[in-house]
C-alpha cells in the first residue's frame, strides 16, 4: 500500500470517529475497544495525531484499576480485546497504562488450572488436546482457544515481551498442540471424538502470525502444515479479515514472501473509493496497518523484514 | 464416564446441577420475557406440522403459507422482523446451517404480509469469520437479492439486560445485541439436528447464537461454563422469541451439530411457543422431550409446555412422520419408545 492509500484509509477512519473518541465496527456504532485501538493505531501511523490521541483517551476510559481492559467502558471484568489496547497504549506512549495492562494480561487465569487430572484425561481422550496447557480465553477463567492466545502473543511480542516469557512459551505450546492434523487451525478443537474438525483461514492466519512473531521458523512442522493450508485457502475466496491477517502472518516467514506480496496486492484491491474496507472500521484499520508495511503489528526487529 | 457427565463437569462446574435445582419456578410464572406460556383453563399451544419433501421454491412457499395459517403466527404488518437462523458453521458436505431457500421463502411470505423491514441476523458460534460464512451459506446472496439487512450479532451494539432468573450467576446481567433487543418480531429458524453436548438442538438452543461472541466468546464458551441447560433456559426466558420454524426438510443425525450425517425428515415444524415446537420436533426425531434436560427444565420453569396434552398439532400426530434420528451413543437414553 502506498502512503496515499493509508491516508485514504485514515480519512475514512477519521470521518467515522465517535464523539467519545472511539470507534465501533461500523460508522455510527457503539465505541468498542478492538476497533478503537486499531483505528487509533492507523491514525497514529497515518499522521493524524490529534484524532489518535482522542482515540487513546477513549481506550484509557476503558481501563480498570486492576489494569484490565474489556470490550468497552462498562466492562469491569476485562477480556480478549485487551490485546488491541496493549498495542495502542504502547504505540501512543501511554507507558504506565501499558505496564499495568501487560501485568494483567500475563496474570490472566484461563481454565487450565481449574481442570482436575481426570478432566484433563477425558478431554485428551475425547477432543485430543492437552487442557493443562495455559493460554488465553475470550474471557478470564474460561477455556483457552487459538485466536485469543494468538492475539495476546502478537501484542505481547510487539510491545517488547521476550519470546522466552513463560506465558508466551505456554501459548505457543497450546497453538502447536491444538493444530488440526491435516494442517492449519480452527477455533481450538482439532477433533470431536473420532472426527477431525476442519481448519479455517482466519484461525490459521492468526496462529501463524503468532508463531512468526515468536520466532518460530517455517520448517517447524506445525508452521509448515499451517502455511500449506493457508496457501490453499488463498487460492480461493477468503474474507477481508482473514486476508489481512494472512498478509501479516506470511510476512513473518521469508520463504513465503511471494505469497505475501500477492495477498497484499489482493487486499489492496478491496479498498473502496471512500478508503474503507467493507465499510468496517476494524478491517479498514487492520488492512491499512498491514499494507503500510510499518512495524505496528509485528515485533520491531521483524517488522521491516 | 459419559459425555453428558463430562459436559456438566467441564462446562458447568461453576453452577451445575445445584443451580438447576435452585431455580425458582415462580420466577417464570408470567412466562419470563413474555413467551407464550403454559396454557391455562384448557387452552392449547398451537404447533403446525407441515410436510415439505424438498427445498423447491414452490414447495417451500406452500409449506410456509400452510404452517403460518394453521398456527398462531405473530402480526408482522408494519414491523421490523428479525430472522435468527442456525449457522454454527457451513460445510458443502453436511447440512449444518438453516437452508437459505427456506429463509428466502419466509422472507417473501413476510413481505407479502406487509413486514416493514426484514433482518437476517446470526452470531456464529465456532468460526467467527462471518463474512466468509454468510457468503458460503448463501445468506449474503439472499440479503442482496431480497433487500434484507444482514447483521453479525457477534459485533452488534450491546444492550445490557437483567436475567429473569433471580439466582442467575454468570448471566445475571445478560448482554444482548441491539438487533435482538429491539426486534419487534423475532423468529427462530433452527435446523433439526442432534447435538453432541445437548442431545438435540432446535429453536431454543438456537438462541445461543443470539448472544454476542465478543462478550461470550467462540464457541460461546461462557455459556458452556454456565451450564448448557441453564444457559438455554436463561436466554429463552430473557429473550422473547415470537415464532419458530424448524427446518426439518433435511436435518442432521449422529455427531451433530457439525459432524453428523444428513437425515431427511421432510417437515417444517412451526409455532409461537419455542418449547412446544421443540417438543414436537423432538418427537418427530424419535426423541422423548421429557428426557432432554433443557426441555424438561424449560417446562418446569413454565416457558411453555412439552406435554402432548397441552399442544394441539395441526397436520397430524408427530408419530405419523416420526423419523428416528441416530443419536450420539451417550444420548441413547433420549430415545422415545415406539407405540
Amino acid at each position: 500500500m502506498t502512503g496515499a492509500d493509508l491516508a485514504l484509509a485514515a480519512g475514512f477512519i477519521r470521518r467515522s470517529q465517535n464523539p467519545d473518541g472511539g470507534w465501533g465496527y461500523q460508522p455510527g456504532r457503539q465505541s468498542l475497544v478492538e476497533p478503537s485501538a486499531l483505528c487509533a493505531l492507523a491514525l497514529h501511523a497515518g499522521d493524524a495525531p490529534e484524532a489518535a490521541r482522542r482515540g487513546l483517551a477513549f481506550l484509557e476510559s476503558c481501563q480498570k484499576p486492576s489494569g484490565a481492559v474489556g470490550v468497552g467502558p462498562a466492562d469491569t471484568v476485562g477480556g480478549w480485546m485487551a490485546y488491541a489496547a496493549l498495542l495502542a497504549f504502547h504505540a501512543l506512549g501511554a507507558a504506565d497504562r501499558e505496564r499495568r495492562l501487560r501485568a494483567w494480561i500475563l496474570a490472566w487465569e484461563d481454565a487450565s488450572r481449574r481442570f482436575s487430572k481426570t478432566d484433563i484425561a477425558e478431554i485428551a481422550a475425547r477432543f485430543r488436546y492437552d487442557a493443562s496447557i495455559q493460554g488465553w480465553g475470550w474471557t478470564p477463567r474460561t477455556t483457552a482457544w487459538i485466536e485469543p492466545t494468538a492475539l495476546f502473543i502478537l501484542a505481547l511480542r510487539r510491545t517488547g515481551t521476550a519470546a522466552t516469557e513463560p506465558r508466551i512459551k505456554s501459548g505457543l505450546a497450546l497453538i502447536s498442540d491444538r493444530r488440526v492434523p491435516s494442517g492449519g487451525w480452527n477455533f481450538g478443537n482439532p477433533y470431536s471424538r473420532s472426527f477431525e474438525l476442519e481448519a479455517t483461514a482466519l484461525s490459521t492466519a492468526l496462529a501463524l502470525a503468532a508463531l512468526g512473531a515468536a520466532g518460530v521458523r517455517e520448517e517447524d512442522a506445525a508452521a509448515a502444515a499451517g502455511l500449506g493450508y493457508l496457501a490453499a485457502c488463498l487460492a480461493g475466496e477468503v474474507s477481508t479479515a482473514a486476508l489481512a491477517w494472512s498478509v501479516l502472518a506470511l510476512k513473518s516467514f521469508p520463504g513465503r514472501a511471494a505469497l505475501a506480496r500477492d495477498a497484499a496486492a489482493r487486499l489492496a484491491r478491496l479498498q473502496a473509493p471512500d478508503g474503507g474496507f467493507r465499510g468496517n472500521l476494524f478491517e479498514t484499520a487492520l488492512a491499512g496497518l498491514v499494507l503500510s508495511g510499518l512495524p505496528i503489528l509485528l515485533p520491531a526487529a521483524e517488522g521491516a523484514r | 464416564m459419559s459425555r453428558r457427565s463430562l459436559s456438566r463437569r467441564e462446562f458447568g462446574r461453576l453452577v451445575g446441577a445445584s443451580a438447576l435445582a435452585a431455580w425458582p419456578a415462580a420466577s417464570f410464572a408470567a412466562g419470563g420475557a413474555g413467551q407464550a406460556v403454559r396454557p391455562a383453563g384448557g387452552a392449547l399451544l398451537q404447533v403446525a406440522l407441515v410436510t415439505c419433501p424438498d427445498y423447491a421454491p414452490e414447495t417451500l412457499a406452500a409449506a410456509v403459507r400452510q404452517g403460518w395459517r394453521s398456527s398462531r403466527p405473530p402480526d408482522v404488518r408494519g414491523k421490523r422482523v428479525v430472522l435468527k437462523p442456525n449457522m454454527v458453521d457451513v460445510s458443502a458436505e453436511r447440512p449444518i446451517h438453516t437452508d437459505p431457500r427456506l429463509i428466502e421463502a419466509l422472507v417473501l411470505h413476510l413481505g407479502d404480509l406487509g413486514a416493514r423491514e426484514i433482518v437476517l441476523a446470526e452470531g456464529t458460534s465456532h468460526n467467527r469469520d462471518s463474512e466468509d460464512l454468510f457468503r458460503r451459506a448463501g445468506y449474503e446472496a439472499i440479503a442482496r437479492r431480497r433487500g434484507v439487512r444482514l447483521v453479525d450479532l457477534n459485533y452488534d451494539d450491546l444492550v445490557p439486560v437483567r436475567s429473569v432468573n433471580p439466582r442467575a450467576t454468570l448471566l445475571r446481567e445478560m448482554v444482548l445485541p441491539r438487533t435482538i433487543r429491539e426486534a419487534e418480531v423475532l423468529i427462530s429458524l433452527p435446523k433439526m439436528k442432534t447435538h453432541k453436548l445437548a442431545g438435540i438442538t432446535l429453536a431454543m438452543k438456537n438462541m445461543f447464537g443470539a448472544l454476542p461472541g465478543m462478550v461470550y466468546g467462540w464457541p460461546k464458551n461462557t455459556l458452556h461454563w454456565n451450564g448448557i441447560p441453564l444457559s438455554i433456559c436463561e436466554i429463552n426466558g430473557t429473550i422473547k422469541t415470537h415464532y419458530a420454524i424448524v427446518d426439518g426438510v433435511i436435518g442432521m443425525e449422529g455427531h451433530g451439530p457439525v459432524m453428523g450425517r444428513a437425515k431427511k425428515a421432510g417437515v417444517l415444524v412451526m409455532g409461537d411457543n419455542a418449547l412446544a415446537v421443540d417438543a414436537t420436533a423432538a418427537r418427530i426425531m424419535g426423541v422423548d422431550p421429557e428426557r432432554v434436560e433443557y426441555l424438561a427444565l424449560a417446562h418446569r420453569i413454565k416457558l411453555g409446555s412439552l406435554r402432548p396434552e397441552d399442544i394441539a398439532v395441526s397436520g397430524g400426530r408427530p408419530d405419523r412422520v416420526r423419523t428416528d434420528f441416530a443419536l450420539d451413543p451417550e444420548f441413547a437414553s433420549l430415545r422415545a419408545p415406539r407405540g
